[in-house]
């Protein structure tokens, strides 16, 4: 089985003949017997998915990594963290996905009003299945936990992606419109309620 | 992986090097950009909306350049404060005066007294209270005589305002070639701030600047001391360093 493992701002990826998908251009150096192989437009989740990511302006290109040995992935000097997923599914800004072993899949999920706003497009990347994320962020990722009662408010810059039974609503209005700045945030923050992770970063895009 | 809830989250102080957690309880005054996330009952109000509702507000906050990049948060909860990945750290003042960077100040508590410092981009905090400041790199305290390069002064406590310095070589240089050249040959280091008397000099490790709005604001405001005939002058020299830097 791969095995990914966050060391700061890189990635360890240690393959056994097996298979892991990484961002396209994220291969810092590799040991042993490895091949990158461009993985097209079947990034995940097959021709629908890739259909509807290029309707929804979801960009994600990811490349294959087989064989045996140990790859170093890295992306902008961000720093690195491993999710460890068991059958649920997590959500995220396809910017910040750096790489997922073999049992995971990935779709593109309709993120409505909220991507427009963003600007990062109309749709966010969901990962599901059994295996191993990597996300990349600006400054260590914070898990912020939501429960009835304990709903969190998160700029949209700020926000990489979330997990668990989580109701995402979009808070406007004069209060948080006189938060961001003239012109270059947006008019839109996100409210988190219900029950699970949001995974914050610290510093805005 | 280590989760964080309002409970668990540290009241006014780091979650981790670049994120600080301000347990609000009543107002502090903030800077617009700076909120990552929070919980709790939490409203944000413009500093000049606010100030028709508490009239301290006018009496805490003591500059019309930066007025429109602030707002007043009020209410309970946790507020996660963080700029551009930087480091972030709290300071405490005790009836004293601290003037700082005004791209690198987060947030402070309405104990203080915010004004503006007559160094172009620094405001000067005044009072007893805590602040929130960012800076690229680790913060390093020095104490005059000291010159600090423009870019990585971070602010300074206690101590007169500085004046500015410019490089021996370099002035005899543009003496002997009149004035008019000065402006082209520049190394980019011939112009310091230099400090004198008792005090602390903060310092961060990196010239990393970013775009200040309020610096045309005060530029802006400054002309004002120009007459008529100076002012179209300045307006003419502007132009042609405009046209100069489209071609």
């Amino acid at each position: 089985m791969a095995q990914l493992t966050a060391d700061r701002r890189v990635l360890r990826a240690d393959l056994h003949g097996d298979r892991i998908r990484a961002a396209s251009g994220s291969m810092v150096a590799f040991e042993g017997d490895i091949d990158f192989k461009s993985a097209g437009m079947g990034a995940g989740g097959g021709m629908r998915a890739a259909l509807k990511r290029a309707v929804a302006g979801e960009s994600l290109s990811l490349m294959d990594c087989t064989g045996h040995g140990r790859a170093y992935l890295a992306k902008d000097a961000m720093d690195v963290l491993v999710v460890d997923l068991a059958g649920d599914t997590l959500t995220a800004e396809s910017q910040h996905v750096l790489a997922h072993t073999d049992g995971l899949r990935l779709d593109v999920q309709f993120a409505g009003l909220r991507g427009m706003t963003s600007g990062q497009g109309l749709a966010t990347t969901t990962v599901t299945g059994q295996g191993q994320v990597a996300l990349v962020s600006e400054g260590p990722i914070m898990a912020l936990e939501v429960a009835p009662g304990q709903d969190l408010v998160v700029d949209p810059d700020a926000y990489v992606g979330c997990r668990g039974q989580l109701q995402m609503g979009l808070v406007s209005g004069v209060s948080w419109k006189s938060l961001v700045g003239e012109g270059t945030g947006e008019p839109f923050s996100l409210r988190f309620s219900g029950h699970g992770l949001v995974l914050v970063q610290s510093a805005e895009r | 992986m280590q989760t964080w809830n309002p409970a668990t989250l540290p009241a006014d102080d780091n979650v981790n090097p670049h994120v600080f957690c301000v347990a609000l309880s009543g107002e502090w005054f903030m800077a617009k950009g700076a909120m990552l996330a929070y919980y709790g009952d939490v409203r944000f109000e413009a500093v000049t909306a606010y100030s028709s509702v508490a009239s301290w507000v006018a009496a805490r906050f003591s500059s019309p350049v930066y007025v429109q990049d602030w707002v007043v948060a009020a209410g309970h909860g946790k507020v996660l404060l963080g700029d551009r990945g930087f480091d972030l750290n709290a300071y405490d003042l005790d009836d004293g005066n601290l003037t700082i960077k005004a791209n690198n100040l987060l947030a402070f508590d309405q104990r203080l007294e915010l004004k503006q410092s007559i160094v172009p981009g620094f405001v000067t905090l005044l009072g007893t209270g805590k602040f929130i400041a960012s800076s690229n790199g680790p913060v390093i305290f020095v104490e005059p005589p000291f010159r600090a390069d423009p870019d990585a002064l971070l602010g300074w406590a206690d101590c007169p305002s500085p004046s500015v310095h410019h490089d021996t070589e370099w002035m005899s240089a543009s003496m002997a070639g009149m004035l008019q050249g000065a402006m082209g040959r520049a190394s980019g280091e011939e112009r310091q701030y230099d400090f004198t008397g008792q005090g602390t000099v903060l310092l961060q490790s990196s010239e990393i600047a970013r775009e200040d709005p309020a610096v045309l604001r005060l530029i802006e405001s400054q002309t004002q001391l120009l007459t008529t005939s100076q002012a179209g002058t300045l307006g003419q020299r502007l132009v042609a360093r405009a046209q100069q830097q489209q071609h």
